[in-house]
C-alpha cells in the first residue's frame, strides 16, 4: 500500500444511541486524492459515521482531523464550508423546488450569481437533467433524484466528497457515467472520495482502499482484493463457518 | 432571461400603484377604509409568508408584531406627544428586537411546536399589554386625538405595502430566498449543504416582524382607539394566514391576490349577510381547502398557467 497523504484522520470516534453502540471507537485514515470505500453489514454504523463526519450528529467522543483541524463539534454548514460535501442514503432533494433551484441552493453566497448559474447549468448537463431544470425535485424518479443530489453536492467544488450509496436505484448506464465522473474528479482534480456502498462491484472495481465496519468498529482495511479474502470480513457478512 | 419577466411584474405593480393613488379622492370614506384595510392585510399576509411560506415555519402568533406597532404609536402619540409618523420607526425597531429575542429560542422548535409557541408568545404579549398599566393604560385601552386622517393613513399604508411587496419580491427571487425554501423543504439537508439555518431563519423571522409593526401603527392612528383585546386578537393572525394560503403561500403574487379577493369577499358577505357572514366565509374556505389546497397560485402551477419555482 502506498503511503498517501491523509485527507481525513478519524480517531476513536464514538456515538451511542441509548444502549446501542452505533459507532464504538472507530479509527481510520482516509487517504487524500483517492477513492475509498466504506462497507459493512446493515447496521454496522456506516451512515452514522457519515453523519458524525458531516456534523449532522454530534459525536460522544473522538476526533476527526481535516487539514489539521478537529471538526468534531462544528455545525454541518461549517464543515461543508471547509470543503466536505455529501449525498444521503435516502435522497434529500428539496421536493417543492425546481431542479435548478436545488442546484443554486448549494452555491456559496460568495460566488457571483452569474458564475453559480453557469456551474449549475454545467453540472445539470453532466447528469442529464438539463431538460428537467424547471421541474420540481419531488417529481423526478428516484434515480434522477440521486443524480440531482450528486450534482448538487458538487456545486461548491468540494475537496472531499462523501457518497452514501450512490448506486442504489440508479440504472447501469447512468451509474457508469456517474462512476466515470467520480474517477474524473479524483484523477484530474485530485479530489478525495469516500463511498458507502452495498454494491460490491462498485467497491471492488472503483475503490483503491476499503474500510470494513462491523458493530461500529473498523474490523479491516486494505486493498479490495485483500478484503474479499479476509476471514474476519467474511465472518461479519456471513457468520461463523 | 428573467429580465422581461421582472419588467412585466414591475409593470403590473406600477399599474396597481397608480390605481391606488388615483382612487382615494374618487371614493367615499367607507370605501377608502376598506381599501386601506385591504392594503394592511396585504402587508400582513406577505410578511407572514416570509417566515411561514418561504421558510416553512408556520406562525400562529404574528399578530404580536402588529400589536407592538399599534401600542408604540398609541403610547408615543398620547403620552409623549410624538408625531404619529415618527412613532412607526419605534414600533418597527421594538418589533425587530422582540423578534430576535423570541425567534432565537422559538425557531429551534419545528412544525406544530413552533406554531403553538408563537401562539403562546402572542398571548403573553397581550397579557403584558393588559397588566402593565403604567405603560399601556391596561385593559381600558388608549384613545388617540380625533382628527380627519383618512388620506394620510391611506397613503402611509400604501407606502408600507409597496415596501413589503418589493422586499418580498426580492426575497422570492434571490439566493437568500432559495436558501429559505431549502430550510422549508429539508432543514437537515440545507444545513449539511452549507446553509447556516439559524442565521437564515432569524433573518426571515425579523423581516417578517417589521412590516406588521408599521401596519399596526398606521392602523392605530386610523381607528384612534386601541386595547389589548383587539390589537392582539388571534383573528388577525388567522386572516393573514388564510389570505396567504388562499392566494398561494411561498409565492409573491399569491398573498397579494389572496388578500384582495378574500378581504373584499369577506367585506361583501358581512354587508349582505351580517348574521351569517362568518358561516358563508367559512364554507368558502372549506371549499378552497378541499379543491385548491395550495391556493390560487398552486392551482395555476398545476394547470400549467404559471411556472414552477421562483428563480429561472
Amino acid at each position: 500500500m502506498a503511503d498517501a497523504e491523509i485527507a481525513l484522520d478519524i480517531q476513536n470516534l464514538k456515538k451511542y444511541f441509548g444502549g446501542i453502540k452505533a459507532v464504538d471507537g472507530c479509527t481510520f485514515q482516509v487517504p487524500k486524492g483517492q477513492i475509498s470505500g466504506l462497507i459493512g453489514p446493515n447496521g454496522s454504523g456506516k451512515t452514522t459515521t457519515f453523519n458524525l463526519l458531516t456534523g449532522v450528529l454530534a459525536a460522544d467522543s473522538g476526533e476527526v482531523l481535516y487539514n489539521g483541524e478537529n471538526i468534531v463539534g462544528l455545525r454541518p454548514y461549517e464543515i461543508f464550508n471547509r470543503g466536505i460535501s455529501r449525498t444521503f442514503q435516502i435522497t434529500r432533494i428539496y421536493r417543492e423546488m425546481t431542479v435548478f433551484e436545488n442546484m443554486l441552493s448549494a452555491s456559496s453566497m460568495k460566488v457571483p450569481l452569474r458564475e453559480a448559474r453557469a456551474r449549475a447549468e454545467q453540472l445539470m448537463e453532466f447528469v442529464t437533467l438539463t431538460k428537467l431544470r424547471g421541474e420540481y425535485g419531488g417529481n423526478l424518479s428516484y434515480g434522477q433524484q440521486k443524480l440531482l443530489e450528486f450534482a448538487r453536492a458538487l456545486m461548491t467544488d468540494p475537496d472531499l466528497i462523501l457518497l452514501d450509496e450512490p448506486a442504489a436505484g440508479v440504472n447501469r448506464t447512468l451509474l457508469n457515467n456517474l462512476l466515470d465522473h467520480i474517477h474524473h474528479l479524483q484523477e484530474e482534480q485530485g479530489k478525495t472520495v469516500l463511498i458507502v456502498e452495498h454494491d460490491m462491484n462498485v467497491i471492488m472495481n472503483h475503490c483503491e482502499k476499503v474500510f470494513v465496519l462491523d458493530y461500529g468498529v473498523k474490523i479491516a482495511e486494505g486493498l479490495p482484493e485483500d478484503i474479499q479474502t479476509n476471514e474476519e470480513v467474511i465472518e461479519a457478512y456471513f457468520g461463523h463457518k | 432571461m428573467g429580465q422581461n419577466e421582472h419588467l412585466r411584474n414591475f409593470g403590473m405593480l406600477a399599474v396597481l400603484i397608480i390605481i391606488l393613488c388615483v382612487l382615494p379622492s374618487n371614493i367615499n370614506l367607507y370605501q377608502r377604509s376598506v381599501i386601506l384595510f385591504t392594503m394592511m392585510y396585504v402587508i400582513l399576509s406577505l410578511s407572514w409568508n416570509i417566515i411561514s411560506g418561504y421558510t416553512g415555519y408556520v406562525s400562529f402568533g404574528h399578530v404580536m408584531f402588529y400589536g407592538i406597532g399599534a401600542y408604540a404609536t398609541g403610547i408615543l402619540v398620547v403620552d409623549y406627544g410624538w408625531h404619529w409618523i415618527a412613532t412607526l420607526g419605534v414600533g418597527v425597531f421594538v418589533s425587530f428586537v422582540v423578534s430576535l429575542c423570541i425567534g432565537f429560542p422559538v425557531l429551534r422548535l419545528k412544525g406544530p411546536y413552533f406554531a403553538i409557541a408563537m401562539l403562546g408568545a402572542a398571548e403573553g404579549t397581550r397579557v403584558v399589554a393588559t397588566v402593565w398599566e403604567s405603560l399601556t393604560h391596561g385593559g381600558e385601552g388608549i384613545g388617540l386625538p380625533n382628527v380627519e386622517n383618512s388620506f394620510e393613513t391611506y397613503f402611509a399604508m400604501l407606502v408600507v405595502m409597496l415596501a413589503t411587496i418589493i422586499v418580498s419580491y426580492w426575497v422570492g427571487h434571490s439566493r437568500f430566498g432559495i436558501r429559505l425554501n431549502a430550510i422549508r423543504e429539508d432543514e437537515i439537508a440545507a444545513e449539511s449543504l452549507g446553509i447556516n439555518t439559524t442565521f437564515y431563519k432569524l433573518s426571515a423571522f425579523a423581516l417578517s416582524a417589521i412590516f406588521p409593526a408599521a401596519a399596526g401603527g398606521i392602523q392605530a392612528y386610523k381607528i384612534l382607539y386601541i386595547d389589548p383585546e383587539t390589537e392582539f386578537f388571534i383573528l388577525v393572525t388567522i386572516y393573514m394566514k388564510l389570505f396567504a394560503m388562499f392566494g398561494g403561500k411561498g409565492t409573491v403574487i399569491g398573498p397579494i391576490l389572496g388578500t384582495f379577493i378574500l378581504y373584499i369577499v369577506q367585506e361583501i358577505t358581512w354587508v349582505k349577510f351580517p348574521t351569517a357572514h362568518l358561516i358563508a366565509f367559512g364554507v368558502f374556505i372549506v371549499l378552497v381547502a378541499r379543491f385548491m389546497p395550495r391556493g390560487l397560485m398552486g392551482y395555476a402551477i398545476d394547470k400549467g398557467w404559471a411556472r414552477k419555482g421562483m428563480v429561472h
